[in-house]
């Protein structure tokens, strides 16, 4: 069985893989990139639940930290998400260089989070919830997206 | 804590990184200029003054101050530490660097002992000032990752670079101290190049490369291992050279063999990169890596030719320095603009692409290597080298064109209200 931080940080490589083939299509053609966009769309939101309605909660109430590093994770998953809207926006309006303004913001925006949670936020949850970590990993696995 | 790095309070405010990367080109555009005014025949020695005065304004003014500015952004992303009082120190430490710089160019070019005295003081404080808070919050770091340890240890030959710089200036006051110069040079020119630089480069490369262009990670054998042979390479390359001096090519063979086999891996990453968009900054990165592999060629095979080249050597080296530090400028002033504006709230923020001119970028691209390779050239034809000087002006006026209107619009948008109030968050 992975370990939070292992299944989580490969989490973010497969969103990476979509992200990149999304640029790959959109650079093609922007009408042709729809599919992926919806794939990579997907994918992270999908991950940013995983993380804030599964993990997060268990540290919450493991650490009773509240107001610290998930809050500000979950901050950045709302920056995430609306660059992400507005990239949808622009490919409707066939828009090319305003879907790569975004997506160029996002991927470092993206990779900066990334890293943070990849070397302290997962890091201390896998610490601190070590004995549940088959548990949530089970749970984040089997969660449905709302 | 360990997280600290974590809330976006904790990023240095704007100014820190920006007050530096606006600096920066000025400095260039001053080299170039220096270029101009200089005797064309004195620019072929290393040890002339002109040479010395114009590869500083270049390291110091440029390079030092982009790479010091870049640490202020960095620490807190890839360390997850901020710097103790980094508004006030990287204010303090930039005036006296620039002033530094300011003197030393003057003092040197024109043989003014006080002004030389006043640079020693001036860069010497702003230099040790970032170095000694960068080290402290490196002291805070729990998860060592390679990148830290590149960073550390740069930071460690930045500090003996500073020191043999200082000593190196003060003999240029006190000429008792000149018999030592050239000794001390050599290492001081090694370490700061291939240590303080090259080994943040290459640190900084292994985390920045896969993440950006979603590229293959470096072998974990190479991101522990690299840097630290490179280390002990250049360490052991000062001692050889100093006491056993026909062993010396062996250690500088070391040295080259592990920056050209990183220029060679760093190529094959981004040419197996998952991410298949191309920019300027990813131009700007192929160009760097193979005048990293050139210059590392370039410089041992000069070894024949006991070192006649080693201005070539240097203007090789020294682009591949330059490319891989305006590539990662184009990259980053526009996202740190979109992030501090993001982060107060705002949300309709021009977007990175919008903010620099992506043809302006790539004509600034073009005059800047076309300069290098002319530079070259003009070793050889000394006629073309105002040709090329002014080129390289030129690029370096653009570069700070392109920098400026980025934090134009960042002004601009700050003048505006903020869509949301994000004090909520604070």
């Amino acid at each position: 069985m992975s370990s939070i931080k292992e299944y989580l940080t490969q989490d973010h490589s497969r969103c990476d893989g979509y992200f990149a083939t999304m640029e790959e299509n959109a650079s093609k053609s922007l009408s042709d990139a729809k599919e992926s966009y919806e794939e990579f769309a997907k994918a992270t939101e999908r991950h940013f639940q995983m993380e804030e309605r599964v993990m997060f909660v268990e540290f919450e109430t493991k650490t009773g930290m509240t107001e610290g590093p998930t809050a500000m994770m979950r901050h950045e998953h709302a920056q995430m998400r609306s660059l992400i809207k507005q990239m949808g926006e622009a490919l409707e309006a066939d828009n090319k260089d305003k879907f790569f303004g975004l997506s160029e913001t996002l991927m470092i925006l993206m990779q900066q989070h990334n890293m943070k949670e990849e070397q302290m936020l997962y890091t201390m949850a896998q610490q601190h919830l070590s004995a549940e970590a088959p548990r949530v990993v089970d749970m984040m696995e089997s969660m449905i997206v709302e | 804590m360990q997280f600290n790095g974590l809330s976006l309070e904790q990023a240095p405010p704007i100014s820190a990184p920006l007050r530096f990367y606006l600096s920066a080109p000025l400095f260039a555009i001053l080299a170039g200029i220096l270029m101009l005014l200089s005797d064309v025949s004195a620019l072929q020695s290393r040890y002339s003054i002109d040479s010395i005065v114009i590869t500083h304004t270049i390291t110091i003014g440029f390079m030092s101050f982009v790479m010091l500015g870049s640490l202020t952004q960095m620490l807190p992303v890839l360390a997850g530490v901020k710097m103790y009082r980094v508004d006030l120190v990287t204010k303090i430490s930039h005036i006296a660097m620039v002033l530094g710089t300011l003197f030393m160019i003057v003092g040197l070019k024109f043989e003014v002992a006080l002004l030389n005295a006043f640079a020693m003081l001036l860069l010497g404080s702003g230099f040790l000032a970032m170095i000694v808070v960068i080290f402290m919050a490196i002291k805070k770091v729990k998860n060592f990752t390679p990148t830290v340890t590149g960073m550390s240890l740069s930071l460690v030959f930045a500090l003996f670079s500073v020191l043999m710089g200082i000593f190196l200036l003060f003999s240029y006051i006190d000429p008792d101290a000149s018999i030592y110069r050239n000794i001390v040079a050599n290492t001081h020119s090694v370490w700061a190049i291939f240590g303080f630089a090259g080994i943040l480069i290459v640190g900084v490369t292994f985390q920045v490369l896969p993440m950006f262009y979603v590229a293959p990670k470096f072998k974990d054998f190479y991101q522990k291992r690299v840097v630290l042979f490179i280390s002990i390479s250049l360490i052991l390359w000062m001692i050889t050279s100093l006491f056993f001096q026909s062993y010396a090519v062996a250690a500088k063979l070391w040295i080259v063999l592990f920056f050209a086999s990183f220029a060679i891996v760093f190529l094959l990453k981004i040419k197996n990169r998952k991410r298949k968009v191309s920019d300027i900054t990813l131009l700007y990165y192929k160009t760097s890596s193979i005048f990293l592999a050139l210059g590392s060629l370039f410089w041992i095979g000069d070894e024949f030719y006991l070192s006649q080249h080693i201005v070539v050597t240097s203007i090789f080296i020294g682009g591949f320095i330059l490319s891989i530090m305006i590539g990662m400028l184009y990259k980053i002033v526009p996202f740190l603009i979109w992030f501090h504006l993001n982060a107060m709230g705002y949300m309709n923020i021009p977007t990175m692409n919008e903010m620099i001119d992506k043809k302006l970028a790539l004509i600034q691209f073009i005059l800047f290597v076309g300069s290098l390779l002319g530079f070259i050239f003009s070793y050889y034809l000394e006629a073309y080298l105002s040709l090329f000087s002014m080129a390289f002006i030129i690029s370096m006026v653009i570069l700070q064109y392109n920098i400026i209107t980025a934090v134009l619009i960042y002004k601009r948008v700050k003048k505006t209200k903020p869509d949301f109030d994000m004090s909520a968050f604070a």
